[in-house]
């Protein structure tokens, strides 16, 4: 087991560069699979573990995966020839249920097991499974698998009752090969989707709309592989820019989209930091304690609730109180821990107010999932003493390098394999003995 | 940090003949990249993310300069012959 051991203090200094976006990888990745001619090459992949769980799950499919030298990755889904997705795979992360667009747009079957992921609350996938009816399909739930079945999957018009991302990326793959015309409507207008849309339409499918509140998609016969390149990660860069604010450094976060980070930047500045726009950088400098600020979490172009976390994080230290309303899930879990470190923070329901501390003081703590873990770091950087993070395979889903890239602007942080279990399984063998 | 702030616009004639020039430019870079042009310009308008729109030669940088209802007023005016 590994753990993350942060001696906080160090304010962070330099440059970082943002990697590829994880969310947007995984449902590229799955719709490079649509094609049957020639492979695709996708850059700026980040090598995450989610990614290198999504790849698995598509070689169990049938569909060659595989990095090269440069980091890039390959898919050819010409070979897919499989259509039950394995549930030890699936059950790590819900992105994996994008096979399901994936298996019923190609093969006109799937058998995919209801998808795990992070413990965010209760996540349904009955809008994906009622936009599969709609366009033809037969689904069945059975001992914890979503069967599907259609002879022709055709195109319809579909409102996704709450705007949702996974809902909408599911759809979008499903819908590229299926004859006619789906309309999605009330569909998530993230950054991700966008790039899919791109993605896609480069392979030679037919998707207008995306970014807006209507997707039109006109499926086509065939798609082709394409080259393609990733965007940045935003929430990987908001996720520096909220630790270099409670560090009090300057930092520049450097491969980004200005754009897609709108919304955490006016909030950042609004908490004291000074910020400096490039073309595709941003530089990031805090002098002083941060001022308390209110927000609500909401979908794109609004606040982020992957970021909420972070800035919770950098919020413990403001000089006042701070009000954080999350309107998307269920995340709060990971106040108990940041209490833990010192922090002031009461919850109710959806709401955390965070009272600003002096200090936080390092302590061990656990990752509750992904996005706290991030909120759990940037806590450790800024507290007196020594922290230890441990729940390691949580942050290792979503953040490439996460530590090198801290140790790099100067934070004092290394990851360390604990014996733990190793231990306790010897001292139950010598008991035995 | 380098500045590549650009300043369009000083009067109409002068606000058309930028749109276009810069259309123009953000077109050929796409074109260049192997992306559907004017789909690509089209979701950029419709959406506001610039993602739609290649760094390539620039244009990315070129076009967000621009706001997008100036470029669209400058599309219907042209296409209606006002």
């Amino acid at each position: 087991m590994a753990r993350l051991v942060i001696h906080g203090g160090n304010a962070l200094h330099g440059e970082v560069r943002i990697s590829g976006a994880k969310n947007s990888a995984l449902a590229i990745i799955v719709a490079a699979a649509l094609a049957t001619e020639g492979e695709s090459v996708l850059e700026n992949i980040p090598h995450d573990s989610d990614v290198g769980t999504i790849c698995l799950i598509l070689r169990s499919l049938g569909v060659e995966a595989w990095f090269d030298s440069q980091g890039r990755l390959h898919v050819n889904g010409k070979t897919l020839n499989r259509y039950q997705a394995p549930y030890d795979l699936v059950r790590k992360m819900r992105a994996s249920f994008y096979c399901a667009g994936l298996l019923i747009g190609r093969l006109g079957r799937a058998e995919v097991p209801l998808p795990g992921g992070c413990a965010i609350g209760s996540r349904p996938v009955d809008f994906h499974i009622r936009g599969f009816s709609q366009m033809g399909a037969d689904i069945t739930i059975e001992h914890g698998f979503m069967k599907a079945q259609c002879n022709d999957l055709r195109g319809a018009n579909y409102y996704i009752n709450r705007s949702s991302v996974g809902t909408t990326i599911n759809m979008m793959i499903a819908a590229i090969l299926a004859k006619g015309t789906t309309v999605l409507e009330n569909v998530a207008k993230e950054p991700e989707i966008v790039d899919l849309a791109i993605f896609l339409n480069g392979m030679g499918a037919k998707v207008r709309g995306a970014g807006t509140d209507v997707i039109r998609i006109d499926g086509v016969e065939s798609l082709h592989g394409i080259e393609y390149s990733i965007i940045p990660d935003r929430i990987e860069a908001g996720t520096f820019m909220f630790a270099a604010a409670i560090t009090g450094g300057d930092i520049i976060v450097k491969d980004i989209v200005l754009e897609h980070l709108r919304s955490p930047i006016i909030k950042i500045e609004e908490a004291g930091a000074i910020i400096e726009k490039g073309t595709t950088e941003v530089r990031v400098r805090v002098n002083g304690q941060l001022q308390p600020i209110d927000l609500e979490t909401s979908p794109y172009p609004g606040f982020p609730t992957d970021l909420q976390q972070p800035l919770v994080a950098a919020m413990c230290l403001a000089d006042g109180a701070s009000v954080i309303r999350e309107n998307i899930f269920d995340r709060f879990r990971y106040v108990d821990e940041l209490r833990r470190m010192g922090a002031d923070i009461r919850v109710e329901r959806e709401t955390a107010i965070i009272r600003g501390v002096p200090q936080l003081t390092g302590a061990p703590v656990e990752v509750t999932d992904l996005r706290a873990g991030a909120a759990l770091v940037i806590a450790g950087l800024a507290a007196s003493g020594r922290t230890e993070i441990y729940g390691l395979d949580i942050i290792d889903r979503g953040y490439e390098n996460l530590e090198e890239k801290f140790r790099n602007l100067g934070a004092d942080i290394a990851r360390e394999e604990t014996r733990e279990v190793t231990d306790i399984f010897s001292q139950i063998q010598r008991v035995n003995v | 940090m380098k500045d590549k702030t650009t300043v369009f616009r000083s009067n109409v004639w002068e606000t058309q003949s930028v749109v276009s020039s810069v259309l123009s430019q953000v077109y050929q870079a796409l074109q260049e990249k192997g992306y559907n042009p004017v789909g690509q310009i089209v979701g950029y308008l419709m959406s506001g993310d610039p993602t739609y729109i290649t760094s390539h030669r620039d244009a990315r940088n070129l076009i967000t300069q621009l706001d997008r209802d100036q470029i669209l007023e400058e599309m219907v005016t042209k296409f209606l012959h006002k």
